[in-house]
Parts: C-alpha cells; sequence; structure tokens
C-alpha cells in the first residue's frame, strides 16, 4: 500500500458543542491532522482546545460533527481505550506521571493483561518490551528507573512513548502511525528542556503525528508544519506554515483578535529605584539546591532570578518566603536578622508576600471572589470597636480589586473554580494588589495562562512596583524578566554566575 | 429599601437559601410526611417537647465538632468529655462543692488543646487520635465510677423552668448557638479555620499560623462540648453515662454531615449543624413513632449517614459559605 506523505490521518468535520445548554465550548470547528506532521491547535485559554481534544480521546461525546479516520468516516470514540484503537492517544499537560512508578510498569500500565502468562505477570517480557520502545524512540533512562528520576523532559517523553505504545497495543499492529495529542507539554519545562523534548519531537516525526496544543507562539511558529487557530469556540485561522509567510504578530492577532498591546515585545519604562535596601542576602546557602548567594533589594526595584529547573531559583525565592529553610549565610530583612526557619505567616508579618502562579495552590475554590481577595487583608475590614468583619467593607474592597484586574466574573459572590484561568489567576494577585507588601515575591505569575491576563497582571505587578513595592521574580519565560525586572541574576548549580541589567540579558537571550 | 423592591427580593432570596441549605427541603418533606402518615402521634404537643428535647441534645455534641470538621478534620472525643466529666464532677463534689461543674468545661479545653497539639506536632489523623482518645476516656470513667453512673444533686437550678412550656436547656443552648456561628462567620479565626478546610497549602501561602489555628479549632471544640456537657449533665438529671454507647457519638456526626458540612472542610459549619441536628431529630422521631423495630431504625440511621456523606462531598462545589 503506497501512501501519500500529506494524507489525511485524521479528521473532524464540523464539531460542535455545548455545555449545560448555556455555555457553546465548540461551534462548527473542522481540523485534521496529516501523516508525518506536527499541526498545531492554538488558542487563549477557554478557547475551546482542551473540549475539542477531549472530544477527539472520547472524554466528551460532541453534540455534533463528523469523525473521518484514514479516509473513513467512523463514529466518535466513547472512552480513551477506544480512541487508541482509532490511532488516538493524548499526553496530558500534567498530573500524567505516577511518579512511585517504575518506567517499565508505568509504560505498560493497564496493558498489563497481555504480559499474564499462567495468572502470573511476566515481568521479564515487560522489561523487554519497555527497553525496546525506549531505545527505539531514543529515550534516555532506563526501564527500571523510577519515574520520579529522570529530568522532567525525559518524563514527558517517557508519556509519549506510552501514548504511542497504548495505540499500538490497542491496534495490535507495530507499524500503525498513531496520532498523539500533545496538550501544552512544555508548560511545566525550562527553555532548555523544551529545546530538549521538542529535539525528540521532531525525530519521532516520521513515524508519529502530532496534535500540538499550545498558546506559545514562538514554539508554534518553530515547531509546527500547519497551524489551526481557536477563538471562542470558532476555527478563525489555518495556515500551512510551509507555504505562507507568516509573523508572531500574525499568529498573535489571530488568536487574541486585537494588537498586543505595548506590554509584549517591548522593553518597558525605567523606574526610579531608591538607595533604601529592604532586603540583605549574604552568603545564603542550603546544601544541594544553592550556595553562597548574595545580594541586596532596594525599594521599588525588582530582581530576577533566571536559571534552568534545578538551579535553585526555586528554592532561593521559597526561602525567602519562609517555605524552606536556609543553612548558611544571613538573610536581613529590613535591617532585622532573621531566623532560617521562620514560617510564611512571620515572614508576611515582616512585609514579605509569596505569589506563586501553579493553579490551585492559592486559591480557595469553593470560596467566591471576594473571600479569596480579603484572606489577606482582614485587618482592613475589621470593625474599629470590635474586631468584627464587615461585609460591606469586604464587598466594596473586592468589587475595587476586581475593576482595577478587569477580572471577567457576573459578581465579587462569584465561586472562584468556575472563573477561567486568567481570572483565576488576577484574583491571587489582586489579594496581593490590595495587601501591598513591602517584598513581593513572584514565582512563575503566569504560567499556564493567556496573553491578555498576562499583559493585565504585569501592569498590576508594575503600578505595585511604582509604588514601592520591591519585587523578587523567579519565572520559565526569558521575555518575563525582560518587561518586569532592572536586574536578572543568572543563576545555575546554585550559584549566581553573573548579574545582567534588561538589556544585556534581552541580547543574552536573543542569541 | 422600598416596600415594591423588597417584595420582589423575597423570592430569589428564598430560592438561594434553599440552593445552599437544600436540608431545608428534607426537613419540609419530613414533617409533610410523618404528619401525613401517623397525625395522631407526630403533630402532638409531647412529640414537639421530644424532638426539641433531643434536638438540644443533638446540637450541643454536634456544634463543638463542627468547627473541627470545617478544617478537615474530625473531633469525636465529644462522649468522652461528657462522661469523663460527669464523673469528675461525681469525685471532686466533696472538695470543690458547687464549683466542681466548671470541671466539665475546663476538662473540654484542656482535651481539645491536647488533642490539637498532639495532632498539629505527630500529624497522625484526627479521626484515629481522637477515637483513640475516646476509648481512654471512656475506660477512665469506668474504671472511676466503678461502673455505676452516679449522680449528683444540688444542679437543678441549671434546667429549672425559667419560661413556662419553653425547655430550658434550649434557652441556654441559644447563646451557645449564636456565639459559635458568630466566631465562625463574622471573625478572623472562622475565616481562617474555613481556609485551613478549604486550601492548606493556600492558607500557608496566605500567611496564615496553620498549627496554631488548627489547635484553636480543637480547644474550640473541646470547649463548646464542655460547655454544652454542663447543660447535658443536668438536662439527662445530674449524671452523665458510664458506658460507651455508639450511637451517642454516631448521631452528632450524622447531623454535621445531614446539615451540609463535607467532611473534607472548608465549608459549612456550625449554622448548618444545627439544621442537621433539627432534620435528624425530626427524622428520628418520626421513625421511632411509626413501630418500627429499634434495630430498623438504626439500619436506617446508618443508611442516612452514608448517604448524607455522599450527597455533602459530591455536592462540595455547589455549596457556598458567605
Amino acid at each position: 500500500m503506497v501512501t501519500q506523505m500529506d494524507a489525511s490521518l485524521v479528521e473532524v468535520r464540523g464539531v460542535s458543542k455545548t455545555f449545560d445548554g448555556v455555555v457553546r465550548a465548540l461551534d462548527d470547528v473542522s481540523i485534521e491532522a496529516r501523516r508525518n506532521e506536527i499541526v498545531g491547535v492554538v488558542g487563549e485559554n477557554g478557547a475551546g482546545k482542551s473540549t475539542l481534544m477531549k472530544i477527539l480521546v472520547g472524554l466528551y461525546p460532541p453534540d455534533k460533527g463528523e469523525l473521518y479516520y484514514r479516509g473513513r468516516r467512523v463514529p466518535f470514540p466513547k472512552n480513551p481505550k477506544e480512541a487508541a484503537k482509532r490511532g488516538i492517544s493524548i499526553v496530558y499537560q500534567e498530573k500524567g506521571v505516577i511518579s512511585s512508578l517504575k518506567v517499565y510498569q508505568f509504560l505498560l500500565l493497564g496493558h498489563e493483561d497481555k504480559y499474564v502468562k499462567f495468572s502470573r505477570l511476566q515481568i521479564d517480557k515487560m522489561k523487554k518490551h519497555a527497553r525496546e520502545i525506549l531505545e527505539e524512540l531514543h529515550v534516555k533512562c532506563d526501564a527500571e528507573d523510577f519515574m520520579y528520576e529522570p529530568a522532567l523532559s525525559t518524563q514527558k517523553m517517557v508519556e509519549i512513548a506510552r501514548a504511542i505504545l497504548s495505540v499500538r497495543l490497542e491496534c495490535g499492529d507495530d507499524d500503525i502511525t498513531p496520532i498523539i495529542i500533545l496538550d501544552e507539554p512544555t508548560a511545566p519545562l525550562t527553555v532548555e528542556e523544551r529545546r530538549e523534548l521538542f529535539s525528540d519531537i521532531l525525530n519521532m516525526k516520521k513515524n508519529v503525528s502530532f496534535i500540538f496544543v499550545s498558546h506559545i507562539i514562538p514554539e508554534v511558529m518553530e515547531f509546527t508544519d500547519r497551524v489551526h487557530v481557536l477563538r471562542d469556540g470558532k476555527l478563525v485561522a489555518h495556515y500551512d506554515l510551509s507555504e505562507e509567510k507568516i509573523t508572531e504578530e500574525d499568529l498573535f492577532r489571530a488568536i487574541v483578535g486585537r494588537e498586543s498591546s505595548e506590554y509584549i515585545y517591548k522593553p518597558e519604562v525605567k523606574r526610579v529605584v531608591s538607595e533604601e535596601v529592604v532586603l540583605t542576602v549574604k552568603n545564603l546557602t542550603k546544601n544541594g539546591c544553592y550556595y553562597d548567594i548574595s545580594f541586596d533589594l532596594h525599594k521599588g526595584e525588582c530582581i530576577g532570578i533566571f536559571g534552568p529547573a534545578g538551579s535553585g531559583k526555586s528554592e532561593i525565592i521559597k526561602t525567602i518566603a519562609g517555605l524552606i529553610s536556609f543553612e548558611g549565610g544571613v538573610l536581613i530583612i529590613r535591617g532585622q536578622k532573621v531566623k532560617a526557619d521562620e514560617l510564611p505567616h512571620v515572614r508576611l508579618g515582616r512585609g514579605i508576600g509569596y505569589f506563586s502562579g501553579e493553579t490551585g495552590k492559592e486559591l480557595f475554590l469553593n470560596w467566591p471572589i471576594v473571600k479569596n481577595i480579603s484572606i489577606v487583608n482582614i485587618e482592613k475590614i475589621l470593625r474599629k470597636l470590635i474586631p468584627v468583619i464587615s461585609f460591606n467593607a469586604e464587598k466594596k474592597m473586592a468589587e475595587k480589586i476586581v475593576q482595577r484586574m478587569r477580572i471577567s466574573a457576573p459578581s465579587v459572590n462569584t465561586d472562584c473554580y468556575s472563573l477561567s484561568g486568567g481570572s483565576k489567576q488576577k484574583v491571587s494577585v489582586g489579594k496581593w494588589f490590595e495587601r501591598s507588601p513591602d517584598i513581593f515575591l513572584l514565582e512563575d505569575p503566569t504560567i499556564g495562562i493567556d496573553v491578555g491576563a498576562r499583559e493585565d497582571i504585569y501592569e498590576t505587578t508594575l503600578e505595585m512596583n511604582k509604588n514601592g513595592t520591591s519585587m523578587i521574580l523567579v519565572s520559565d519565560d526569558p521575555k518575563e524578566y525582560s518587561i518586569l525586572c532592572d536586574k536578572i541574576m543568572f543563576v545555575k548549580d546554585g550559584r549566581i554566575q553573573k548579574v545582567l541589567s534588561p538589556e544585556k540579558f534581552r541580547k543574552v537571550m536573543a542569541t | 429599601m422600598k416596600i415594591l423592591g423588597r417584595n420582589k427580593l423575597i423570592t430569589p432570596v428564598i430560592i438561594q437559601t434553599l440552593k445552599t441549605h437544600p436540608v431545608i427541603l428534607a426537613l419540609i418533606a419530613l414533617l409533610v410526611i410523618f404528619s401525613g402518615l401517623y397525625p395522631e402521634r407526630f403533630l402532638t404537643p409531647l412529640n414537639f417537647k421530644t424532638i426539641l428535647r433531643q434536638f438540644v441534645t443533638l446540637t450541643l455534641f454536634a456544634l463543638g465538632p463542627s468547627i473541627v470538621v470545617v478544617t478537615g478534620s474530625l473531633d469525636l472525643s465529644y462522649v468522652g468529655i461528657w462522661m469523663l466529666g460527669g464523673i469528675l464532677v461525681w469525685l471532686l463534689m466533696p472538695i470543690l462543692g458547687m464549683f466542681s461543674i466548671l470541671v466539665i468545661p475546663l476538662l473540654g479545653l484542656g482535651t481539645g488543646l491536647l488533642i490539637g497539639v498532639i495532632q498539629v506536632k505527630a500529624k497522625i489523623p484526627s479521626f484515629i487520635l481522637t477515637l483513640s482518645l475516646l476509648v481512654t476516656y471512656s475506660g477512665l470513667t469506668a474504671t472511676l465510677s466503678g461502673g455505676y453512673p452516679r449522680s449528683v444533686r444540688g444542679y437543678e437550678f441549671i434546667t429549672a423552668t425559667l419560661i413556662p412550656y419553653l425547655l430550658t436547656a434550649f434557652l441556654w443552648s441559644i447563646p451557645i448557638i449564636i456565639v459559635a456561628v458568630f466566631i465562625m462567620k463574622r471573625t478572623r479565626i472562622g475565616t481562617y479555620l474555613y481556609a485551613i478546610g478549604s486550601n492548606e497549602e493556600g492558607a500557608r501561602l496566605a500567611g496564615i499560623n496553620v498549627d496554631k489555628y488548627k489547635i484553636l479549632a480543637f480547644t474550640l471544640s473541646g470547649l463548646f462540648t464542655g460547655i454544652g456537657s454542663i447543660i447535658l449533665y443536668q438536662h439527662l438529671g445530674g449524671s452523665a453515662p458510664v458506658e460507651l454507647n455508639l450511637m451517642t457519638v454516631v448521631w452528632p456526626l450524622v447531623a454535621i454531615v445531614l446539615g451540609g458540612t463535607p467532611l473534607i472542610g472548608g465549608s459549612g459549619g456550625p449554622q448548618r449543624t444545627i439544621l442537621g441536628a433539627l432534620t435528624f431529630t425530626v427524622f428520628y422521631r418520626g421513625l421511632y413513632l411509626s413501630l418500627l423495630h429499634p434495630e430498623m431504625i438504626q439500619l436506617l440511621v446508618g443508611l442516612l449517614l452514608i448517604v448524607s456523606i455522599v450527597v455533602s462531598a459530591r455536592g462540595l462545589k455547589g455549596v457556598t459559605i458567605t
């Protein structure tokens, strides 16, 4: 059988999906994945990317639409197992890895029945099979490693190997071309890990087709052959990147439906940093994490700590927040030497606020917006005579923040679980904006949220900065450093390598 | 507010209330069913008096633990505090005289503090810890009492009739309920306890001293149980039982969960527990009057607990706190 290079492998036509009869998640969307290509599906949060993928792997039934597999019409899968029979499998954004399992156990999880002989698992056969697939796909780990041992990018590769394997085993055919959906695969990875992952993925292209779901524009531009753009549940654009000349700006406009504002892609206006030192870090050391870290943070200054995952940047900022303790050196906050094992609430008393962008970590999801904002600002809403919460003051405060942060919600009493990812993040940042701590620690402040929400968060943090809040930033997105920071410290293997100005940093990053 | 506007507001308020407190529907349904099935037995002053009596007992037991449940832990020590406290009153009577009744709230306070500190320091599941403590206390009670209930006279004034036709124990329970609800709803302590139950990591990141407030939750629970036990002590005739009855442990749990406080914490609280206690009492009295065998009623109580746990866990997302 001769197959053409661009033969359509899987195609969905006119898919629509409505939730609870109200929210229209998908409206007449058609996409296709061809043989041996990486096709991008991009859009902001809530554009319908995830819903479409969940329909493809059989987690949701569509209201309307048709599915074609190798040119033949087939019914939509009812569960992931059926999807695998049609050659489709998915690698989720997070929580896909079971770290207590060994690599071979994880790879073959759910397929043990194929390795049973006399009601006993043939462990050796499983290991052998796992080694074969790891070798075939050039995954750099051993079948007997635990899943938490390899680097994050390798763990992703094991997940991809597992998805491919499940298609092969379900179809009973080793030569089939699987269609693997990668749902924001790079979200938890650092820059280097991303590069590594992508070079591995490109190597696999000859045997596998990928559907690459993302909202990181440069990645999509660099690694995909074609791009489908979704906005508000509709397919708004389709580009063939090998034929058309598309710039990042074009793609950005298609995704958000408006021009990118000044904060993205443009250097930031300079701020005035006062001489007053609010935080001094001297020879701070935690064995195994970081060594001899020293710097001064001035009032109104923003310092970025940049480096690859495992460089110690995350541990440094967590130490300042009081989430982990240090072993050597001195930490001086507003002129006061502090103990190594102080807890976050003591540090907050000293004026240090910590914000992590990891979804679900900060928020009280079953609470309304108003409570989520007042939780760090209770002093402000207590009555003067007896310390009783004034619901009126609480509501006014929340309304101010909702308006200021442009949070889209019907009212301040809306429960947070029903908000979009971007709005959730804005609520988290908003409560700290109201509190306006002396020192604000930001860790991955915009992870996993869309471009519009990012801009609002940058704008807010810059305003806090202008009002005299000092900040420390740790992130995986280099652009974020050049937007927010006055000074960037480059950390590697737990040590500060060099200190760069934003201009220098941009130049280093551009090369 | 204009009168016209007020009329328009009533319906949405009722709908909102029913949405956040679905147990009210169950309560109405039970009242309708039982009064329809056997009005001659159910709709009597005596029955309503009994309902009120049992409601008070249940509420005073369930109020404190429901504060702990909000934080996502569990406190089963209430019956232990009641039993051991009762026997301590009898033991200390010769020394302390009338003041010996105060040993019950002090025991509650101390027990709560102890549980809180152990739980936070040793990081063990509160269920096992408080269950072990309950068994220990009941063993201690049996040892101290010699196996017989020991009644003490002289505290009749606690439950002496103040207002005719109104149970004095009920009157006493009103301020206790108000204080509990007030603490949980309108103070910093309450807000922080809900925060810990909703997202412990988030509470830590928001600068809440999680350990301190967890200990506080257990201490409050013990204190409320202790104060309630004073009233229960006299309410049930100037003594406390010396043998552990499983039902007295289980019923308050049913009241808490039925009221809409999920065992995983983060929402609900004392104000719902009152509704739960009332609903359960009506449910129990209705069955009691139905001439079903007591064994059968126990079976139904068990089923009710299972169903309400499942419902409260599934309905968590829709539950709001304000």
